[in-house]
């Protein structure tokens, strides 16, 4: 039992922060603003060429061979870095056309060269043998698939079965939204959980970038609790100010910790994998959510700004909470699941 | 990163649960009966010192188990596991006392006090908080005169758990009124016994008399009871910290983690708040169980990421103030969803002891976040330790 990262996975969270701090810092969500996607091609393509989307992929299948916990310490520094683009949905999608043995198509997604969007079913969608109701497309602009995933199931979306989809503005600026009416839309292929649990997969890796988020913004926030001064001293002296900042701490320490035990448990396939990866995604989201409201809060007035990245915190976070279910439907599973 | 166990573990885990299901007592603990509750707290004691289970974390060339950071993990969880209360009684002895007198004492402080906690022949209290000094424990101020080779108490005591039963307390006191706080501290062993000690008997907000308030009129304790320096009393009662590494921690995790389960399945029977349907049919109970559930398995990963930097750096890191501060937290949001499950019958008051206790559970459960160093002070740590914040 040990849950600290190893040297060989110390190295994986090395190289990823100075990728990302170099080639997608927080500003280009700002220099993107207007543009129809979040992520520039040349961008993706590097990404693809460093082995993100295959991380957690076996070797005989096309990827780098690492486990989710591997895949899971890459999208915490994407989410602590708000590096925008459809990561998991990319990673999901290489995942389900590998399984389903499309290797061409999985290593052109693997290759960082076809983006793939998540179709997020509605209340009331279907996502069986074929898909119906509202679908919430998450990042479509320049994707070539699209993956819906539910507790069952995972399927791989051609582009075309999408064409239609309404544009909506988007709470995020780091999000492109549209949404789509499909009826009886007959996926490309289709994974079953018994054969591979990708919708858990997504779960830890969506409590790996909200474990992000809160890890970022409580460092953040106490960096400004140091160099914010106010009646004459740094507000971090204050009660208020630094146990709310304790209080993020916490908060990212018990969603870092769980997130790990969860990835950990699908690597090791034990018996409570489904409690610990719903868990680490219930625990996560309340403390992205949570801590990117504080840190609006430390920062008063600038924090409120369009210029600050406090508000990019905020709406990331929330974009996370409403992909691959909600927490209201996480939390209403994890009563059901046998933990250990 | 890995969440598996050795072959020699999980045989430690399989001998630890079969002796623990054989021998753990069984019968209800004494709640009013304060000789009879001592008389059961040190019974388990010695039993578990008889088949060689006492001191689970003390080295061996102390009687002790000596058991490895994960050994002592496993012997925790499966403590836990099994409902067991806490040590009570005796938890003072064994897991304060005895890691401070092994770090501190002479040999012959050693020789004659560790061999009687470990075999569960005497119970040890702590005379720390003063009505003056709670939070900051260094301005105490109850007096320690030296008088040849004595050293004369006088002053006053309080939150001292099971002092009406005790028969030792590792007492601080200040014996230099000049100096600044933390250094005119001395750490001495009392003799519960001795003429001059007054006790008198606290009543908690759950109507139990755990707690006391100890008196000292001139109490004359010898010298030689003087653990460490005269004077050096705060450097050795902060020496213990490192004690257990956090394992001991594990099995209030693995407790809540029944309790939760508990709470469920009394959810199922008792009567929801529409009066109709069950307590768990409701939405916000179900989803505030389902939360519960996901904070409890946190804690663990929280207990378990902790125990892996001991292994690393030797000693726990301030990080354990977080597990502290969000097992209150967590505890009290489960017993105050535990008194929402009673609804109307929240007012009938059953002691925490008594199965179905969830009242008494509810009332004792404000105590958890002052206990041991309160929740706000656990919150000045991780900011001033964890955070690097300004103080």
């Amino acid at each position: 039992m040990n849950l600290l990262p190893s040297d060989d996975q110390q190295e994986i969270i090395h190289v990823v922060r100075s990728f990302l701090a170099a080639r997608l810092p927080t500003s280009s969500i700002r220099d993107r603003r207007h543009e129809s996607s979040c992520i520039g091609n040349d961008v993706w393509a590097e990404c693809g060429g460093l082995g993100w989307f295959g991380l957690g992929l076996a070797e005989d299948l096309g990827g780098i061979g690492y486990g989710l916990t591997e895949e899971a310490l890459l999208l915490r520094e994407i989410g602590r870095h708000l590096a925008s683009g459809p990561f998991i949905a990319t990673i999901l999608g290489a995942r389900v056309a590998a399984l389903a043995g499309q290797s061409a198509i999985s290593q052109a997604i693997v290759a960082g060269e076809a983006m793939v969007c998540l179709a997020e079913p509605r209340a009331g969608a279907v996502v069986a043998a074929t898909l119906s109701g509202t679908f919430d497309l998450l990042d479509a602009p320049g994707a070539m698939y699209a993956v819906a995933a539910v507790a069952d199931s995972a399927v791989l979306l051609s582009a075309d079965s999408i064409a239609h989809a309404q544009t909506l503005p988007s709470i995020d600026p780091a999000l492109r939204l549209s949404q789509v009416e499909l009826h009886d839309a007959v996926p490309l292929f289709c994974v079953e959980a018994t054969q591979d649990p990708v919708f858990l997969r997504g779960t830890v890796l969506v409590a790996a970038m909200m474990t992000g988020i809160a890890e970022a913004t409580r460092d953040i926030a106490s960096q400004y609790a140091k160099d914010r001064h106010q009646f004459g001293r740094p507000i971090g002296i204050n009660q208020a100010i630094k146990h709310a900042c304790a209080d993020m701490a916490t908060r990212s320490e018990a969603a870092g910790s769980q997130l790990l035990f969860a990835a950990l448990s699908i690597d090791e396939a034990r018996g409570d994998r489904d409690f610990q990866a719903t868990s680490a995604r219930v625990v996560a989201s309340h403390a992205a959510i949570e801590n990117a409201a504080v840190n609006v809060q430390v920062h008063g007035g600038i924090g409120y700004t369009f210029e600050h990245d406090a508000h990019l915190f905020v709406k990331r976070a929330r974009v996370l909470d409403r992909m691959l279910g909600s927490s209201r439907s996480h939390l209403a599973s994890l009563l059901h699941m046998s933990g250990s | 990163m890995d969440l598996t166990f050795t072959n020699a573990d999980n045989d430690f885990r399989d001998e630890v649960r079969t002796w623990l299901e054989a021998n753990r007592p069984r019968e209800q603990r004494p709640i009013h009966d304060r000789p009879a509750m001592r008389e059961y707290d040190l019974a388990w004691q010695q039993k578990q010192a008889a088949d060689g289970w006492a001191g689970i974390s003390w080295p061996t060339e102390y009687g002790g188990r000596g058991a490895s950071l994960i050994q002592a993990l496993i012997w925790f969880e499966e403590y836990g596991r099994q409902g067991l209360p806490g040590i009570d009684a005796c938890f003072v002895g064994q897991s304060h006392a005895a890691p401070t007198l092994m770090a501190n004492a002479t040999a012959a402080q050693k020789a004659f006090h560790l061999p009687k906690i470990l075999a569960g022949e005497v119970i040890w209290c702590q005379g720390f908080s003063e009505p003056d000094a709670g939070s900051d424990l260094a301005s105490l101020q109850t007096k320690g005169e030296i008088d040849g080779d004595q050293l004369v108490v006088t002053g006053q005591k309080i939150w001292t758990s099971f002092a009406d039963v005790a028969d030792w307390q590792e007492l601080l006191v200040r014996t230099d009124r000049d100096a600044p706080k933390h250094k005119g501290i001395t750490w001495v062993i009392c003799d519960m016994k001795a003429p001059g000690i007054e006790i008198r008997e606290i009543e908690t907000m759950d109507e139990e008399h755990e707690f006391c308030e100890v008196f000292y009129d001139e109490v004359r304790i010898p010298l030689s009871s003087v653990v460490g320096q005269v004077n050096d009393g705060w450097r050795v009662a902060m020496s213990t910290l490192s004690f257990e590494r956090g394992t001991a921690f594990t099995a209030n995790q693995v407790r809540l983690a029944k309790v939760v389960e508990d709470l469920i399945e009394f959810a199922r029977r008792h009567v929801g708040p529409d009066g109709r349907r069950a307590a768990i049919e409701d939405d916000e109970i179900a989803r505030r169980l389902g939360q519960s559930r996901a904070e409890v398995a946190a804690m663990r990963a929280m207990t378990y990421a902790g125990i892996s930097r001991s292994a690393t750096q030797g000693t726990p890191g301030p990080e354990g103030s977080m597990i502290k501060l969000y097992y209150a937290d967590l505890a009290q949001r489960i017993y105050v969803l535990a008194f929402d499950i009673l609804g109307e019958d929240g007012l009938h008051f059953l002691n925490r002891w008594v199965p179905g206790g969830w009242s008494g559970s509810y009332l004792y459960s404000h105590a958890i976040s002052i206990g041991g160093g309160t929740s706000e002070i656990q919150r000045n740590i991780i900011g001033d330790r964890v955070l690097g914040l300004p103080r």
